[in-house]
């Protein structure tokens, strides 16, 4: 059973920095096996982090040797190429432990900070996310992941027919590849969804999150983490052993102290391999731009 | 500014595996480490424990691939820059982390809680090189067809800084009178601003690299500290000289801009020995090699035609994608002169990007540092190891301590933000 527990600084800490890193040194004693850098609404809902998730997953990675690391992305509000170019290195540099959960819902203080520009009517929303989620794939697959060779005494760095244009051109984003990032060690770094946001993405994510009835809904193969808060925990506890659930995401303000009290009785999976995708018996995704033979 | 601060300022710029493009084939390079956390953690420390200002990474917004011909030789990719930083806030006290974020391809919202985060998990020691974007390949990753005019990129950059300053002071909890115009603007409409946490200096140091005259106007205006190529000492005074002199035009201190030009260097315990490393440099790029590294400089695959060949600048200037009258000035000469393409190339290699290149000892090293903070040509220097790591830390073992000996460079760290480093005051 996999333990999956939000990551932020609480409203209202008067060092930030202190909160953020004791609560990392805490997931990481209990050892989580999902750490997502996200915000919490309520016992269910999910936000991005009122710190910024991609630029302190790195930092709190390195504080974070166990779990699997995820960021929770404002999906409407980001950019593709940044968050490819990101993410890649961010994979890189966890050797493969880091994730990615694009939101749909932002949260009125995002649509503010951002301006008219990003406002989009709730019907488009959905096809939005799927096209941003499209695009940054794409520009993974812009590398195959056999491109780089590096023999210092050839001169040869790359495999120049393994780098190209893949001139993504979606509904709502466009992107020219190539990346200026090689594709990632896990293809793509792990994806995330949160099906309370809706289930009816064209996107099917590699771990969801939600409850009970969106889980029933989940795409086949990917791991389901079911929400609880402490009120809930007994309930999840039982759809976890009836098969309904492969773990839980702990919500709530106890969040922190029931993954600790689960931690004395719920043993770690038995992991094998490095990456997110191995641990979790995930395949790497093909890239479809990749031409066998390639010389 | 602090004695025990020291006179000369420095900045390490760790970008990929170093200054030279051959550099990445020397026999103690190690081009697959940057790729790897470890190598960030360490090399983060040498340059902590030398008491550098400031690490710098560089960025672009597109491939390196010239009209769709990624080079073969050359060492890239380059990693986020935010990214290692945020990796090298974890394992460092006191070191600033300068990150490159272009103000054409962002917003303000989304680069303001990058920086507030960055500057957040180092606990105050965040830097922002502030550039606009300037290769003809970037827009295509974004969904537009062409770069914005360069005044409109800096009258956006000037409103950009302006609107994330809001941010950042709100956060804060600080009054900002301009409040109402960083917000609404000719560029933007923000309605309110993000809720992320403040952290020591409240924002990042603001950095710059302007060498147009709108360039110029700019960093003068925003700037904390320039990056800047001088080649030569006059030309370093001559710049400083004239943006301490717009600086005044601006109402501002001109002391509270740093002037960091480039120096990239190839150590040696013997002049003859750093410049056979040199002489090894140039040879690690060979011709086809020095080829690439044109084609992506100009955006036009010249490895299509033959290396002995003659320059078809014909061809080059209706095909390339950079601008054709920069490339034809670039290339008319030679080809008028019947270069070969090869012969071009090479001689194009040897002095990447404009700045200056030193060769020789550590003593010689710090001789012609010394000389130049005296002649007033610069405040200090970004340093650019010819090949990572090993040069850099020859000069972390070799030339900060004849630095320190002099007096020149910190033996300690006065403060722990990035801006206590520079002292160049509280910001705007």
């Amino acid at each position: 059973m996999y333990l999956s527990i939000n990551i932020d600084i609480p409203d209202g800490a008067g060092d930030a920095y202190g909160a953020l890193a004791h609560t990392a040194d805490r997931v990481e004693a209990a050892k989580a096996d999902f750490a997502i850098l996200a915000r919490a609404h309520g016992d269910q809902g999910l936000a991005p982090p009122r710190v910024e998730p991609v630029v302190s997953l790195p930092w709190i990675a390195g504080r974070l040797r166990t779990p699997l690391v995820v960021a929770a992305i404002p999906a409407l509000h980001s950019v593709p190429f940044h968050i490819a170019r990101a993410l890649s290195a961010a994979d890189f540099l966890t050797d493969g432990r880091c994730g990615w959960l694009p939101l749909l819902a932002a949260g009125a203080r995002f649509d503010a900070a951002y301006g008219p520009a990003h406002h989009l009517p709730a019907s488009e929303a959905l096809a939005k996310y799927d096209d941003f989620i499209r695009a940054t794939r794409a520009l993974w697959d812009s590398w195959d992941d056999d491109a780089l060779i590096i023999d210092q005494a050839a001169g040869a760095y790359l495999d120049s027919a393994k780098v190209r244009r893949v001139d993504y051109r979606g509904p709502y984003f466009a992107a020219m590849g190539p990346l200026n990032a090689a594709r990632p060690p896990q293809g793509h770094p792990l994806l995330l969804r949160d099906l309370d946001e809706g289930t009816d993405s064209a996107t099917a994510a590699d771990v969801v999150l939600g409850g009970l009835d969106r889980l029933a809904r989940a795409p086949k193969g990917s791991v389901r983490l079911l929400k609880v808060a402490a009120a809930s925990l007994d309930d999840g506890l039982r759809h976890v052993r009836d098969g309904l659930a492969d773990g839980l995401h702990l919500m709530g303000p106890d969040a922190l102290e029931l993954l600790e009290n689960l931690r004395g009785w719920v043993e770690c999976p038995p992991y094998v391999g490095a990456t997110a995708r191995e641990r979790l018996g995930l395949r790497k995704p093909v890239n479809p731009y990749s031409r066998k033979g390639a010389a | 500014m602090s004695r025990n601060n020291g006179r000369l300022h420095l900045w390490a710029f760790l970008q990929g595996i170093g200054f030279f493009p051959g550099g990445w084939r020397a026999p103690d390079a190690t081009p697959r480490a940057v790729f790897q956390r470890d190598y960030y953690e360490r090399i983060a420390r040498l340059v902590d424990d030398a008491c550098f200002d400031a690490i710098v990474f560089g960025d672009q917004l597109q491939g390196r691939d010239a009209a769709g011909r990624t080079p073969g030789r050359l060492a890239i990719p380059t990693l986020d820059p935010f990214t290692l930083l945020s990796v090298m806030a974890g394992v460092t006290r006191h070191v600033g982390l300068v990150a490159t974020v272009s103000t054409t391809f962002n917003e303000p919202a989304e680069v303001a809680a990058k920086f507030a985060a960055l500057n957040l998990v180092s606990q105050g020691r965040a830097g922002w090189n502030i550039v606009t974007t300037v290769h003809p390949n970037s827009p295509w990753n974004f969904g537009a067809a062409d770069l914005l005019e360069k005044s409109l990129r800096y009258d956006r950059a000037k409103a950009f800084v302006d609107a994330a300053e809001v941010f950042w002071r709100d956060a804060a909890g600080l009054d900002n009178p301009q409040r109402a115009e960083g917000l609404q603007n000719r560029w933007f409409d923000i309605a309110s601003t993000l809720d992320f946490p403040t952290s020591p200096q409240y924002r990042p140091v603001l950095v710059q690299a302007g060498q147009s005259p709108d360039g110029r106007n700019f960093a003068a205006q925003t700037a904390e500290a320039i990056f800047c190529p001088a080649p030569t000492l006059e030309a370093g005074r001559d710049y400083r000289d004239d943006i301490r002199e717009r600086a005044r035009g601006f109402g501002r201190n001109p002391d509270g801009i740093l002037i960091m030009p480039g120096l990239a260097f190839v150590l040696g315990s013997t002049e003859a020995e750093a410049q056979r490393k040199h002489a090894l440099m140039l040879e690690l790029a060979d011709d086809a090699l020095c080829i690439e590294y044109l084609s992506e400089s100009i955006g036009y695959d010249l490895t299509r035609h033959p290396a002995g060949g003659p320059i078809p600048l014909e061809q080059i200037c209706a095909e390339c994608e950079f601008p054709a009258g920069d490339v034809r000035r670039m290339l008319a000469p030679a080809a008028e002169a019947g270069e070969s393409i090869a012969d071009f190339c090479r001689t194009y290699a040897r002095k990447p990007r404009g700045h200056a290149i030193f060769v020789g000892t550590p003593e010689q090293l710090a001789d012609r540092m010394e000389s130049w903070i005296d002649a007033g040509a610069c405040d200090g220097f970004t340093l650019q190891p010819g090949y990572m790591p090993t040069e850099l830390e020859l000069f972390c073992a070799h030339v900060a301590p004849l630095l320190q000996a002099r007096g020149l460079l910190r033996r300690q760290y006065q403060g722990t933000t990035l801006r206590d480093h520079l002292a160049v005051g509280v910001g705007t």
